[in-house]
């Protein structure tokens, strides 16, 4: 009895310790991840001499709000450039994704419930772009959006993050879709519904955690863009703000509060849009995973 | 002068000399308005607030100011970063134009010193440039002899090719033809933290005179307080290397080409001449040997040089001559006792000229920025409103603005700004200014060819950075360099 008991006691042991390994390694991760944010914040409430110092202030001596009220007040030159340049960021996201969704969820349904000809090359051939570094289409893609007239434009930024964002929307979804039983639908034809209303009443709200997957990598993907917004957009009231603040840069020095205050600012509502929908990007990104 | 040299008469006697064998070697042209032969701190101090200049009238006569039209400009701008007095006056700069011409709609791009280059790049491949653009110095040549720019001089917007500095003029020449308008023009100064060179056993008022003597006093500064010595940069693609390394590879008697030379002809490459080896060779020594500069050199610039500067981790560094005005910027946004640390660390600033050769050779880039008038057929829309591209140039080249515009940071294209009562101002306001504008008969232009911003923002970093991470030996580093500007110059791609 007492060798049964020793013999049970030793596996719960064993599992203790790579529970607490995996706190550990999970601890680590956390703080690999959660320092630079961090240093970030105390960065952007000293003062521009108190962020150059070496050694680093680690806690700053003299905590400072003055870089977020210079970025948030509109009467400032700064500001105003600032909230402009979150506001124009904040429509272009808003539209890739709305656009990227209203794009991705039907092609996705069509390919993993239709079967047609050359359907895994095109399936294939919309990854196929993603195969290649982004940059090898800035020079094309300038000279494209030039002809289309819409340069200077957030239009021209839509539909470059939309080139982008829809392959691995696709994809994602597609994997989503592949799990939801197809006899739900042909339940629900026998019942009467057409193919479009069985999508819109069974397949959606049964995918809606993919979709919100998909909304979320869109909004990141286009919110945190850089080179193309740089390229296409050649007017100050139209950048957005990953260019904006490369402002905090200049020819021999660096606005080092400035920058961490504006780029704290510009993580927050990727933070928020994350934290709140996160249960579903990671329902979505392990149910599209596996076929059931 | 003399609280920084302590030598005020030896400073203007080379100073003179430098002027003459330097300045005097540009094309034969009218007397301009100042007497470069005569160039001394005493004597700019002498002919600041001499003279009043009436922007508008001037440039009405290029532009009437009623006149109607519609410009697209880039430029440089100035930012976060930058002194707040410079930032009032690139924001007076515009207002002023606007209220003097009401009836053109100006629709000005202000981009950052590394974007400007690869952004006006793409949009020419685009034919989407603007109508008129004003790049750093090395570009000129570059826009020129690939056909982009439409030729343009002084004379154009109503000034004299004899009112600008005649080595920033060659800058903007290409085949023979002007194609440009040098806004500002600057030359770099040495800095040091006295502190530091008193505790490291070195005169703290006494810059180091030679190069071997920034190898030297870096050492003893990292062998007795454990701190970088010299503010080596070789980040790759930056500006800030070339400025801060050719002084050092002509001081030594070298060069890319024979561009230090009164009269270059930039046809022998001498990157692999055992002058330019030697200067590699003191960088060498500086990373490899002692180890007495910043360990992150390799991918710092002079950004990143200010704050190890200012924590007091570094001992000497060339300097921006608007590094003065970002400290006292700092200083004055500190608060409690950081305040008193960034006084601590301003009052122990020193300016001094950048050390010279074994020769006794000083040499110093001579830098600034350019104005240039795109051709229509590379324009967004395929128009250039030429009278309203020449009625922003005519001002920011004007006396008055020219020096406005590089009030903290530089000193005026146009040489009638150093008569204005504004440089008089300066020389009362900003402490070592002479120090700074005495290095200008120094300064040497990069060499006027389209190749210049690939060899001095890719190949000499690369050299740089091949012989310091050991890829390669000094002299390797040094060979292979001086062949990738053969193959360059011969029509090869890097």
């Amino acid at each position: 009895m007492a060798e049964t008991s020793t013999a049970r006691a030793r596996p719960r042991k064993r599992v203790d310790r790579w529970r607490w390994a995996g706190r550990i390694f999970l601890g680590l991760m956390l703080l690999y991840t959660a320092v630079p944010m961090v240093w970030m914040l105390l960065t952007s409430i000293k003062s521009g001499f108190a962020a150059m110092q070496l050694p680093p202030q680690w806690w700053p001596a003299e905590p400072t709000l003055a870089s977020y009220q210079k970025l948030l007040d509109p009467q400032n030159s700064v500001g105003a450039d600032f909230l402009h340049f979150f506001w124009n960021s904040l429509i272009v996201s808003t539209l890739t994704t709305i656009l990227g969704v209203i794009v991705a969820v039907p092609a996705a349904y069509a390919f993993s419930r239709f079967r047609f000809p050359g359907r895994n090359f095109l399936f294939f051939a919309v990854l196929l772009r993603n195969m290649f570094p982004a940059v090898i289409f800035l020079v094309p893609l300038f000279i494209l959006m030039r002809w289309l007239g819409l340069v200077n434009s957030h239009g021209s930024l839509v539909v470059t993050y939309l080139t982008f964002g829809l392959p691995l929307s696709i994809w994602l979804l597609k994997g989503f879709y592949d799990n939801i039983p197809i006899q739900l639908e042909q339940a629900a034809r026998i019942d009467g519904a057409t193919r479009f209303q069985a999508f819109l009443k069974i397949v959606m709200p049964l995918s809606v955690p993919g979709i919100i997957a998909t909304a979320i990598y869109s909004f990141i993907g286009a919110w945190n863009e850089y080179i193309y917004a740089y390229t296409f957009l050649n007017r100050n009231d139209q950048l957005t703000l990953p260019v904006g603040i490369q402002r905090f840069f200049s020819e021999n020095t660096t606005d080092f509060p400035g920058l961490m205050a504006a780029s704290f600012m510009m993580s927050v509502p990727v933070v928020v849009l994350f934290l709140v929908l996160q249960k579903y990007f990671v329902r979505a990104l392990t149910e599209g995973a596996v076929k059931h | 002068m003399t609280r920084t040299l302590g030598c005020g008469a030896i400073l203007r006697g080379t100073v003179v000399f430098a002027s003459i064998t330097s300045l005097i070697a540009g094309p034969a042209l009218a007397a301009p308005p100042v007497d470069l032969s005569k160039w001394s701190p005493d004597y700019v101090r002498s002919i600041a607030g001499t003279e009043e200049f009436d922007t508008a009238a001037a440039c009405g006569k290029v532009t009437p100011l009623d006149y109607k039209g519609r410009l697209t400009f880039w430029y440089q701008g100035v930012f976060e970063g930058d002194p707040d007095l410079l930032r009032q006056y690139y924001k007076d700069f515009f207002e002023t134009f606007r209220k003097t011409y009401p009836n053109i709609q100006l629709e000005e791009q202000a981009l950052t010193y590394n974007d400007l280059l690869d952004k006006f790049r793409t949009a020419l491949l685009g034919n989407a440039a603007p109508m008129a653009v004003r790049l750093q110095i090395l570009g000129g040549t570059e826009f020129a002899s690939k056909g982009y720019l439409q030729p343009l001089k002084p004379e154009d917007v109503g000034w004299a090719t004899e009112d600008f500095w005649p080595g920033a003029m060659k800058a903007v020449t290409w085949d023979g033809v002007t194609y440009g308008i040098p806004t500002n023009n600057e030359t770099m100064a040495f800095i040091w933290n006295a502190d530091i060179f008193k505790r490291a056993g070195l005169d703290p008022d006494k810059a180091p005179a030679t190069w071997d003597d920034v190898v030297k006093y870096s050492k003893q500064i990292h062998d007795k307080l454990g701190i970088a010595g010299y503010g080596l940069v070789a980040r790759k693609n930056a500006g800030n290397t070339p400025y801060r390394f050719m002084p050092q590879l002509w001081g030594y008697g070298g060069g890319v080409f024979d561009e230090a030379d009164p009269s270059p002809t930039y046809g022998e490459v001498r990157l692999n001449s055992e002058a330019s080896k030697r200067a590699l060779q003191a960088s060498y020594d500086m990373y490899v040997r002692d180890k007495s500069v910043p360990v992150s050199a390799l991918t710092n610039q002079q950004a990143d040089n200010q704050p190890l500067f200012l924590g007091g981790q570094l001992g000497m560094m060339i300097s921006h001559p608007s590094d003065y005005n970002v400290m006292l910027d700092l200083q004055k946004k500190a608060t409690g006792s950081d305040k008193d640390k960034a006084q601590t660390v301003i009052d122990n600033m020193r300016y001094g000229l950048i050390p010279t050769g074994p020769d006794g050779k000083r040499a110093v880039v001579f830098g600034g920025s350019n104005i240039h008038i795109l051709k229509p057929e590379y324009v967004d829309g395929g128009k250039v409103d030429e009278p309203a591209a020449k009625a922003l140039i005519c001002f920011w080249t004007s006396p008055e603005w020219s020096l406005k515009m590089a009030y903290a940071g530089s000193n005026p294209g146009n040489l009638n700004g150093f008569k204005t009562k504004w440089m008089k101002e300066r020389l009362d306001n900003i402490k070592f200014l002479d120090v700074t504008t005495s290095m200008l008969p120094y300064g040497i232009p990069f060499p006027a060819l389209p190749e210049s911003p690939e060899i001095m923002n890719i190949i000499i970093p690369d050299m740089l950075q091949n012989a310091l991470t050991g890829a390669m030996s000094v002299d390797q580093a040094a060979e292979d360099a001086a062949k990738n500007v053969e193959d360059l110059k011969g029509g090869g791609g890097l």
